[in-house]
């Protein structure tokens, strides 16, 4: 029996070393710390105690999470007094200190500075500040709740991580660990503003907004619009997308680049292109001046592309004139005209080519005025002889074979 | 009579002339020349990145396992480098008690905490000496936009040198904890809050080695035409390996050489040179010699600030030669005893005592020493090194005294005697300087005295040289002379009458 006792006092002695944070290494006997508490909140007055039984006056070496420094001691009759200075009991953590007398140690010992559980400031970092529409996409919101020192608060502190995005309005609780707290915040389907705060003990935090864009668009489909079907050379096709939306429904925002390429039948390729405003990109081609077929695709690079649409260009000339007069160095092409008869506007091109012996000597190109072309060929480049001459406009040809220039 | 005079006038003229031109001339193109050094044209664009090591304890990165975004690389380089100078512009604020530097690595509020230490230290005429030798980070966050990271460091070793009214008043070496938030600012990872979370004393367990079982006969080394720079451009190992067939047949069984500071790199070690160092080794192997490699010379900065170049230095001089059979021991300083007066006795001392933990942390297989330039000094530490060393340059007739005296203070330690002689030069710059003949009779009574003493040796050394650079002992001739004769050999290859009490 008297054995047990024995063991449960040596067991308890042993857990309660354990317990004590202060570790006391006397190397002089005449020292003794008199400030039990090793536990203070920080802010607080801190002064240690010591019973000299000498006149010492030992230096009093102090280390915290900053920086460390040297404290004079004050003397009270048998006792040694350090009054901890501001900088060091302001910060949390662990301070150490050391009595030291002659180069050496002759107490040492640490006590701990507690946070206050109070907040003074919410800091506050929330990254990225704009995110994608679809529920993959996150931000997050890291909160280090300080206290009027600056020190941030105690481990497990309760956060209250608040957000809005459109009806949906909500709190969540987070602790803080190793210092801060933090949250992703996913966005939803739908695009628009996210205004993000939180909470910790009472305190709230300013109000920040996350932008939520649509995601990349989807595929979408395109049309052309014109006044008419003719190959006039002279009004315009616009071509437009459909609403853009992104794979969720939402617009993609204004200003999407999109890029529409027309094939003609010949193969070539044109281009245009426009960005959007509330989904939909518009551009505009001339049309052409000679019978042909446009395939028309959009695309925005690398996300999206739209399906691919034909349309047709009727022929507007079928035939013209031509006179040569003036010893057949003046050449008039025309009247040029249009679906209904009416003059062809001014600006249609026409090509004269002049050839000896198979042999382009030079190529000419007038547009048109009033529905009429006038080529003068004149006798200091053409010398008097037969050439063969060819007239091309809207799609059309005309040869003229051994035309004799006099 | 005339006309010789006349003649005479005219060459003394004309060669005045010449001269005069010829000075003109060389003034000119002097000038020329100076004016068109300078800036060198891969200069110009500054593309050049100049990254001096200025500060470099060892960091060890806990396996990353963060929250947050997963973190690459080059990031964690970063952070490691702004977290690293953080601490050096500390170490540099609080010892100066300037506040240089801090704005770049606090920011606003952290860097207050740093103010108010240095003017509360600055008015209680306190400054701190400091260092960290070690760090053991983990990075716990990082967060999704890539702007802030937390690491706690774990176990910091710091080492701090505290001064009260410029005298040192303590001495501290502790193992800390720290939890760290960083915030990308301008470019740079500043420190937000510090929270040291855990500290005790740190004190370094190192093993002691049994050197019981040396027996140095030796001799300190350098190659006869490169003294003092013995893996430059130079750098033979035939004439390295012909020069240990000598030391070896002469009956001696150990070398000393040497690893100069700068001139292997500091902290960026001179890999070529240390692979010259190597082949050394190797040759020294196949010739049945031991080696003490000395791992500094011509060292002379203790400051507490340079301490983590200098580890980083002897670290990869050590891991690099570890392995190699031919080592017998580390010296760990050539004559640090004569920096006691320039560097302070405290900080040498302090520097010795914590290179010696390291060297040790990193072979724990070979003794170590320090080669102490006097006896005097050679008790310092003596219970640090596994075995004693001295070097003895004065009248031989009071060795036998010196070592009595040494004895007994080192009773259980071997001693060596790490380098000793006498140059045999008595020519213009002091005629009654010593002969081949007194540098034999020094020998032979030298090893006379070893022998009853039961001491080690390495004597200095193998060659006379024909040059001893300015940094080994000044510019004045007369010791330069008496420096080029210490050898046992002279310089056109004979053995001086000494040599036959090269070994006992």
């Amino acid at each position: 029996m008297h054995l047990k006792y024995t063991h449960i006092l040596f067991f308890g002695l042993i857990l309660l070393s354990s317990f004590t944070l202060i570790k006391q290494s006397e190397t002089a006997l005449d020292i003794k710390l008199l400030t039990a508490q090793t536990e203070f909140k920080v802010g607080s007055d801190i002064e240690l105690k010591f019973s000299v039984s000498q006149n010492a006056k030992p230096l009093l070496y102090c280390s915290n999470s900053y920086g460390s420094t040297v404290i004079d001691p004050i003397i009270e009759n048998n006792v040694v007094k350090y009054k901890i200075p501001p900088n060091i009991n302001s910060k949390i953590g662990i301070v150490n200190w050391k009595l030291i007398k002659n180069n050496s140690t002759m107490l040492s010992g640490q006590f701990h500075l507690n946070p206050k559980q109070e907040v003074a400031t919410m800091e506050t970092y929330i990254g990225p500040p704009s995110i994608e529409a679809g529920g993959i996409d996150f931000t997050m919101l890291v909160v280090i709740p300080t206290d009027s020192l600056d020190n941030p608060l105690a481990e497990n502190t309760l956060v209250t991580a608040k957000h809005q995005f459109l009806s949906t309005e909500d709190n969540e609780a987070i602790f803080t660990k190793n210092l801060i707290s933090y949250k992703n915040i996913y966005s939803q389907k739908e695009s628009g503003r996210m205004l993000v705060s939180s909470e910790s003990l009472t305190v709230n935090s300013k109000e920040f907004t996350v932008t939520v864009f649509p995601a990349i668009p989807a595929d979408f489909t395109v049309l052309a619009k014109r006044p008419h079907d003719y190959a006039d050379g002279n009004q315009i096709t616009i071509f437009e997308t459909s609403i853009i939306k992104d794979k969720q429904g939402n617009i993609v925002i204004d200003g999407t680049y999109v890029n529409f390429f027309v094939t003609n039948e010949k193969g070539n390729v044109l281009k245009t292109s426009g960005t959007t405003i509330n989904g939909t990109a518009i551009a505009k081609m001339i049309h052409p001046d000679y019978e042909t077929k446009w395939t028309i695709k959009a695309y925005v690079e690398g996300m999206a592309e739209s399906n691919t649409i034909a349309i047709d260009y009727k022929k507007v000339i079928h035939d013209f004139e031509v006179d040569f007069s003036k010893n057949n160095r003046a050449i008039t092409i025309g009247p040029l005209q249009s679906f209904m008869k009416q003059m062809i506007p001014d600006g249609l091109q026409v090509k004269l080519l002049v050839y000896k012996n198979d042999k382009l000597i030079e190529a000419l190109s007038k547009t048109t005025i009033d529905g009429y072309v006038l080529f003068n060929l004149k006798s200091d480049l053409f010398k008097n002889d037969k050439y063969n001459i060819v007239i091309k406009t809207a799609g059309i040809e005309k040869k003229y074979n051994s035309k004799a220039l006099w | 009579m005339v006309s010789i005079n006349r003649n005479i006038t005219r060459v003394i003229l004309i060669l005045s002339y010449i001269i005069i031109i010829a000075l003109i001339i060389y003034g000119i193109s002097a000038l020329y020349s100076y004016l068109n050094t300078g800036a060198d044209r891969s200069a110009m664009l500054h593309t050049e990145i100049k990254k001096i090591d200025q500060y470099l304890p060892k960091v060890i990165w806990k396996p990353l396992n963060n929250d947050g975004r997963p973190m690459d690389p080059e990031t964690l380089k970063a952070i490691e480098n702004d977290y690293l100078d953080a601490w050096f512009v500390k170490h540099v604020a609080y010892k100066t008690n300037a506040l240089d530097g801090i704005k770049d690595y606090y920011t606003d509020n952290a860097r207050l905490n740093l103010y108010n230490f240095v003017e509360l230290n600055t008015a209680s005429n306190t400054s701190i000496a400091s260092t960290t030798l070690e760090h053991h980070p983990v990075l716990e966050f990082f967060s999704e936009d890539g702007q802030l990271a937390v690491i706690t460091d774990k176990d910091v070793i710091e080492y701090k040198q505290i001064f009260k009214n410029k005298k040192l008043a303590l001495e501290s070496t502790e193992k800390s904890t720290y939890k760290i938030v960083l915030l990308l600012e301008d470019g740079f990872w500043r420190i937000r809050h510090i929270v040291k979370v855990n500290t005790q004393d740190y004190k370094t367990e190192t093993k002691a080695v049994v050197a019981t079982n040396l027996n140095i006969k030796g001799i300190n080394y350098y190659p006869q035409a490169s003294p003092w720079d013995m893996f430059g451009d130079s750098f033979s190992k035939d004439i390295i390996a012909k020069d240990f067939k000598i030391i070896k047949e002469a009956g001696l069984n150990t070398i000393r050489v040497f690893v100069q500071y700068e001139d292997f790199g500091k902290a960026k070690v001179n890999m070529q040179k240390l692979e010259k160092l190597k082949q050394t080794l190797d040759i020294a192997k196949v010739n049945k010699l031991k080696v003490v490699v000395t791992l500094f010379d011509f060292y002379g900065d203790y400051s507490v600030l340079d301490w983590t170049l200098n580890r980083h230095h002897a670290e990869t001089i050590i891991n690099a030669l570890k392995t190699h059979d031919a080592i017998i021991a580390w010296d760990i300083k050539n004559e640090p005893n004569l920096d006691f007066e320039s560097r302070g006795k405290n900080n040498v001392i302090a520097w010795l005592d914590n290179m010696i933990d390291l060297v040790k942390s990193i072979d724990d297989q070979r003794p170590v020493t320090i080669g102490w330039s006097n006896t005097e000094s050679a008790i310092i530490l003596k219970d640090k090194v596994d075995f004693v060393s001295f070097h003895f340059y004065d009248a031989i007739d009071t060795l036998e005294a010196s070592i009595k005296t040494l004895k007994k203070e080192i009773t259980q330690k071997p001693i060596v005697m790490g380098e000793f002689g006498l140059s045999s030069y008595n020519g213009l710059w002091n005629p009654f300087g010593n002969s081949d003949k007194d540098q034999a009779n020094y020998h032979k009574k030298a090893q006379e005295i070893i022998a009853n003493n039961d001491l080690q040796f390495m004597s200095w050394t193998l060659y006379d040289f024909k040059n001893v650079p300015k940094e080994v002992v000044g510019r004045l001739p007369w010791r330069k002379n008496a420096q080029k004769q210490f050898g046992f050999i002279n310089l056109i290859g004979g053995k001086k009458p000494a040599f036959k009490y090269i070994s006992n």
